[in-house]
């Protein structure tokens, strides 16, 4: 393994050396000054029915601070565009278009984004599930807009669900977090831009992710639950659910994927319930002795075993105190 | 109003066709629509540019009403209550223009002021030197307004009957036992078998007992409303200390209180329970704080994270209903901290090359101090269970790009959980249960007195659980040709499990590894249609133990004593000789006589009788059984996606999933599961005023599950008196037949299928420009169907009532036992409905109108609610819990002021 890796490593490094390179540097021939931008906003002024003016509300447009880009650092110099040669059909795109329409590589993009957005929250975008299946910035961020709908957990879900059409869909079941009445965002979990945790979790792990709202969870535990302790989603499935508690599947047969000793054994189906065929033994057993099985009915087995997620208590070793 | 996002987007990668969202909410949000206002006055050039460049400020007030209260509609929102609420937000921002020398930026946003998710942010900022944010916010968790409860003190940790409760019993049925059947007239006086075998209504001393019951228990039963809240505050600072350095803390307090419902056992031999209506008071405080460095090519951070987590609220306790003189307790979740450094580092080589390096180390501590009741007869082992979960972890990634055409990728993954909290023995009895008539066969070997302890109790050692994974990824991209990507991949994933210091293995999988190869093809065909298939295959490997539950029952090693007699090993040393697991052997009752070590450890075959081992209930499993978040598993996974830019007007996406899970060395336990979907979503552009997107998607959900019901095999002939013999369905045909065969009876084994599908479909509609171009309107509809349907096949046996030893024999070719079939569970279903329409009328260039009407209807079916009414349990106290159900509409007129 190590020297399969080792080998695998000389062998990344050694195309990585002979690749080809892009300058660093701020793009030559811009201007990122109000001189420079006039370039563009010559023609890109109030009236465009794309309100690209509106980059000066955001931290993008303050001139003041010497890092905030000038139209040209992120779309190129864009000669062509600029000076629309005599003949062209059409005028040619800039250099860098963020657009749809000619877009230039996801790439691309991202590297004009990253030459000043590195690290922090984007120090896992390399080789990220996002980077790796090209979805440019500009699929979630908006740039040239009064503020990025990204940065507000509200408008937040309108940019992943264009993608995640089944976490769209769950988010409107019974049993949700509350994502579709915007108290909490795609974000409160997940970092888009890359993470080492699984799924793009903010945090190094799903569990840990959970734990940042469901710190009562976290233990340790004197008797802890292993799957509990291990995912989070071994049990949840944290988008959405026709489950009471966002559980897969609900309870006892939840429990019963696991189960099988004592009273989690036996059978549980419409026969056990109130008035089935089992409750009333085919009709013969008259009202007063009927007994629904209780590891069925109500909350079943979380009657009795409610500190499912552990238990501190030293009697507590079946999670019911 | 809460915000609701309905989002109709096509695929990113495609013209991005306008939004059309409808905020019940914040019409602040200037990105969420357009602001209508600039139709009603025209601007000059200099005045559009302004508007377009300076902050903006906006205040929003109004006033809504809710047309029907519902816990269920206002789950989230602050709109649980019928009637009239105040609508306010605002939105300020300010500081220096984008053309002037000044840095200040600040914001200050409020939303839902006028309700409980009311949120509050400010920020201020010196851009490139400094950031200051502070923010509150607060959320209510609507639960339950049809839960009751007889006890007092809800919202505290102390729960009292009413002084005059009498103990629900039936007692014409059993006049001792807890029956919570008897809070209901019907369930309570209904004519039952007595032991001479008549069918008799209760007498008149019984009717007596029962009203009596009913007098005093039923009244105690109220409303209480179940919700918790969340108050969460928070600051942060962020300093530019260099171009390249960058300093960053912050503190985050969350307090929650309320009210929630708990299952609380009350007795363990008769699995009597109650829903308490238990207190919340916790806070968590988070704090961060950072350093990072940034330049073009290297990036480093070093941060540290800490979570300490409070709980005011130490247990419950709470007056049995069997006895209201008994005090059971309870634990809570105890408080703990976890505090984490964290280091990170990437180095670019080339553009197209990086190497990410991350780490981790994290402590997670909980020393709360143990409760002590009356169930622990030896006392506590230790104060507290002073745990302790070392978590380290480490990531690193090489990325390159030799080509334009290829892209690589490595990475490792190393996650340690490494758990050192203390094991310790714990002997206790089940909840509110009294000791046995029998001694343990435990206390010469533990150095006490014959018979301190009794055969029920529990001697128990904890599992302190670690986890250790490793795992590496390869990745490689490549451009076949123009707008064509083939990916491939693969993953090794191995994981260890052990536990520290307990006496034997305490895993079930102890080493598992999985292998992951995973194939995909992008393909752009035209700028305006693009596809994608990916396929993943995952196979894992498993060495399982079924005996790893041999951990928590230390006396599992240790030879029996008296009363048992004649045995020479433990139950370990009896498992190890025979391979058996403590189900014991495959066999049915045995033909001679069992000797030695095998009558007293599988007496008849049987399990093991968890007497042997310290234990009250049976802890061993199926041998079959393979818990499966780590049973040997083959994995499928199939997506595949459609997007087309019809026209200029119409777009249309399509996107199907297959997910597959088998479980291929399961015999018991989850078998197999399966989940598919499909999307479908088009959207058309009328004009740039008038659009139409609209989606469906269908999820389809399965799993089956299996399990046995198995009995005990005894030389039992009849049940009741002699001649009560025949059986009436099922495997046997004659009760000695059927007893001679209760373990391996294959009858009893049991099939569950579970499938949920779920449909959901929306539509929006947004026309603008109305009126002049003073008026838009915008209207969403979203509908959701969800249904689970619970199939089961299998059975169990009954026995007759009236086979009972003081009642007549059974008439001739009447069954003693009844084999009684599975039936499918009612389906369990939900619909909901939800419409909101909006309008926005431009009153000036700086105002406009909103107004708001939305409606929402729940309905839903869930078998659950029946058990939770009076007269259906018998060990369960009743709450009569409503299914979900509502039908609200949401009124709003707000005024909108703009200024700069």
């Amino acid at each position: 393994m190590m020297l399969r890796g080792a080998t695998l490593l000389a062998v990344l490094l050694l195309g990585a050396w002979s690749g080809a390179s892009r300058a660093e540097e701020a793009v030559p021939g811009t201007d990122r000054s109000l001189k420079g931008d006039a370039v563009c906003t010559h023609c890109h002024d109030e009236t465009e029915a794309k309100p690209v003016l509106s980059i000066y509300k955001t931290p993008h447009g303050v001139k003041a601070d010497e890092r905030t880009p000038g139209c040209q650092s992120c779309h190129g110099a864009s000669a062509a565009h600029v000076k629309n040669p005599e003949g062209a059909s059409t005028r040619p795109l800039v250099d860098i278009n963020f657009g749809v329409r000619g877009a230039a590589a996801a790439r691309l993009q991202a590297e004009t984004c990253l030459g000043c957005h590195t690290g922090g929250q984007r120090e896992h975008w390399a080789g990220s599930e996002h980077e790796r299946r090209d979805v440019p910035c500009t699929s979630c961020h908006v740039i040239h807009a009064g503020q990025d709908r990204v940065m507000n957990r509200v408008t937040q879900q309108e940019a992943c669900f264009a993608c995640h059409k089944t976490q769209r869909a769950q988010i409107h079941r019974i049993s949700a977090h509350p994502l579709a009445v915007g108290e909490m965002g795609c974000s409160d979990c997940h970092n888009p831009h890359g993470s080492i945790g699984p799924v793009l979790m903010a945090k190094n792990s799903i569990n840990e992710t959970c734990y940042t709202c469901h710190a009562e969870r976290r233990g340790p535990f004197l008797w802890s639950h292993q799957p509990v302790q291990e995912d989070c989603t071994t049990c949840h499935t944290p988008h959405g659910s026709n489950n009471p508690a966002l559980l897969k599947v609900r309870t006892p047969w939840l429990c019963q994927q696991c189960h099988t000793s004592d009273h989690s054994g036996p059978m549980n189906s419409g026969a056990n319930l109130p008035g089935g065929n089992a409750t009333t033994v085919n009709g013969l057993l008259p009202l007063a002795n009927q007994s629904p099985r209780s590891q069925l009915n109500a909350r079943n087995c979380l009657s009795c075993h409610s500190m499912v997620h552990g238990s501190n208590h030293p009697a507590g070793a079946r999670f019911s105190k | 109003m809460t915000a609701e996002i309905f989002s109709m987007t096509t695929n990113a990668n495609k013209k991005v066709r306008r939004r059309a969202v409808l905020l019940t909410q914040c019409v602040l949000l200037g990105t969420a629509f357009a602001w209508r206002a600039d139709a009603a006055e025209p601007a000059s050039g200099e005045q559009a540019t302004r508007e377009l460049t300076q902050p903006t400020s906006e205040l929003e007030v109004g006033v809504g009403d809710v047309t029907q209260g519902s816990y269920k509609f206002g789950e989230y929102n602050g709109l649980q209550h019928e009637g009239a609420f105040p609508i306010l937000n605002f939105d300020l921002s300010g500081g220096g223009l984008y053309n002037s020398d000044s840095l200040e930026r600040w914001s200050a946003r409020g939303a839902d002021l006028g309700i409980d998710t009311r949120q509050l942010d400010v920020d201020y900022a010196q851009q490139g030197k400094f950031r200051i944010d502070l923010g509150y916010d607060q959320l209510r968790h609507n639960i339950s307004d049809t839960y009751q409860t007889p006890y007092s003190g809800a919202g505290t940790d102390l729960l009292l009957l009413p002084s005059g409760w009498l103990k629900p019993r039936v007692p014409q049925v059993n006049p001792n036992n807890l029956n919570d059947r008897a809070l209901s007239p019907i369930t309570g006086l209904a004519s039952a078998v007595t032991t001479s075998g008549q069918v008799a209504p209760p007498n008149a001393t019984q009717r007596a007992a029962v009203n009596a019951i009913i007098n005093a228990d039923v009244p105690a039963f109220h409303n209480y409303n179940l919700y918790t809240n969340r108050y969460r505050w928070n600051a942060g600072l962020a300093v530019n200390l260099s171009r390249h350095w960058q300093f960053t803390a912050g503190v985050r307090q969350e307090r929650r209180d309320g009210t929630q419902p708990l299952g609380a056992i009350s007795s363990g031999v008769q699995e009597n329970s109650v829903i308490l209506p238990v207190p919340i008071d916790t806070v968590t405080e988070q704090y961060d704080a950072g350093l990072r460095y940034a330049s073009s090519r290297a990036t480093f951070d070093i941060g540290y994270y800490g979570s300490i987590f409070h709980n005011n609220v130490k247990s419950i306790t709470w007056n049995d209903p069997a006895d209201s003189t008994q005090t059971p307790s309870m634990s809570s979740a105890p408080s703990n901290q976890f505090h984490q450094l964290n280091i990170a580092g990437g180095y670019s080589f080339t553009p197209g090359t990086r190497l990410t390096v991350a780490g981790s180390y994290g402590r997670s501590t909980q020393n709360e101090a143990f409760l002590s009741d009356a169930s622990l007869p030896l006392g506590l082992p230790a104060t507290s269970a002073d745990a302790l979960i070392i978590s380290t972890a480490l990531d690193v990634k090489l990325t390159a790009r030799p080509t334009r055409a290829l892209n690589l990728g490595a990475e490792y993954r190393f996650d340690d959980q490494d758990n050192r909290t203390s094991v310790g023995r714990f002997v206790f009895y089940d909840a509110n249960m009294q000791p046995g008539p029998n001694p343990s066969a435990f206390n010469a070997a533990l150095g006490l007195a014959p018979g301190t302890l009794r055969s029920n109790v529990n001697i128990f050692e904890n599992r302190p659980h670690s986890r250790r994974l490793n795992q590496a990824d390869l990745n490689a991209d490549y451009a076949v040709a123009a707008g064509h990507n083939v990916a491939l991949g693969y993953r090794w994933q191995g994981i260890q499990r052990h536990c520290h210091d307990t006496w034997i293995t305490c895993e079930n999988a102890a080493t598992s590894n999985e292998s992951t190869v995973r194939g995909e093809w992008r393909a752009n065909w035209l700028e305006q249609l693009s596809t994608r298939v990916a396929y993943a295959y995952s196979t894992r490997a498993v060495d399982y133990n079924p005996n790893a539950w041999l951990a928590l029952v230390p006396m599992a090693n240790v030879v029996p004593g008296a009363p048992v007699v004649g045995a020479t090993t433990s139950v370990y040393g009896y498992l190890t000789q025979s391979g058996l697991t403590g189900w014991g052997p495959a066999a049915g009752f045995p033909a001679t006589p069992l000797t030695g070590n095998a009558a007293i450890f599988s007496p008849n075959n049987n399990i093991v009788p968890q007497s042997l081992y310290g234990s009250r209930d049976n802890v061993s499993e199926l041998p079959g059984m393979r818990r499966f978040d780590m049973a040997d598993r083959r994995r499928h996974k199939l997506r595949s996606s459609l997007d087309w830019q019809a026209s200029e007007r119409l777009s249309l996406q399509a996107e199907g999933e297959f997910n597959k899970d088998d479980y291929q060395h399961s015999e018991y336990g989850l078998l197999q599961s399966q989940i598919s979907a499909l999307h479908l979503e088009g959207s058309y552009v009328f004009n740039d005023n008038f659009e139409l997107p609209v989606f469906y998607s269908h999820e389809d959900l399965r799993s089956s599950i299996a399990g046995d019901g198995f009995g005990s095999n005894t030389g039992a002939a009849f049940v009741g008196r002699p001649g009560n013999t025949l059986v009436a369905g099922g495997c046997y045909a004659t009760v000695l037949e059927k007893n001679h065969n209760g373990k391996i009876d294959p009858c009893l084994r049991w099939f569950t299928d579970m499938r949920e599908r779920a449909d959901t479909f929306g539509l929006t509609l947004a026309r603008n420009n109305l009126s002049g171009g003073r008026l838009s309107l915008a209207g969403d509809v979203v509908g959701t169907l969800a249904r689970t349907h619970i199939s089961v096949r299998g059975g169990s046996y009954a026995n007759n009532p009236f086979a009972l030893a003081n009642a007549p024999p059974l008439a001739p070719g009447v069954p003693a036992v009844f084999f009684i079939p599975a039936v499918d569970l009612p389906p369990v279903t939900t619909r909901i409905l939800e419409i909101r329409l909006r309008a926005q009328f431009a009153l000036s260039r700086a105002s406009q109108l909103n107004l708001l009407a939305a409606y929402q209807r729940l309905k839903s079916s869930d078998f659950a609610y029946d058990g939770m009414q009076f007269g259906t349990g018998t060990e369960q106290l009743p709450t009569n819990e409503q299914p979900y159900s509502y039908s609200t509409a949401v009124f709003g007129i707000s005024y909108v002021h703009r200024f700069f």
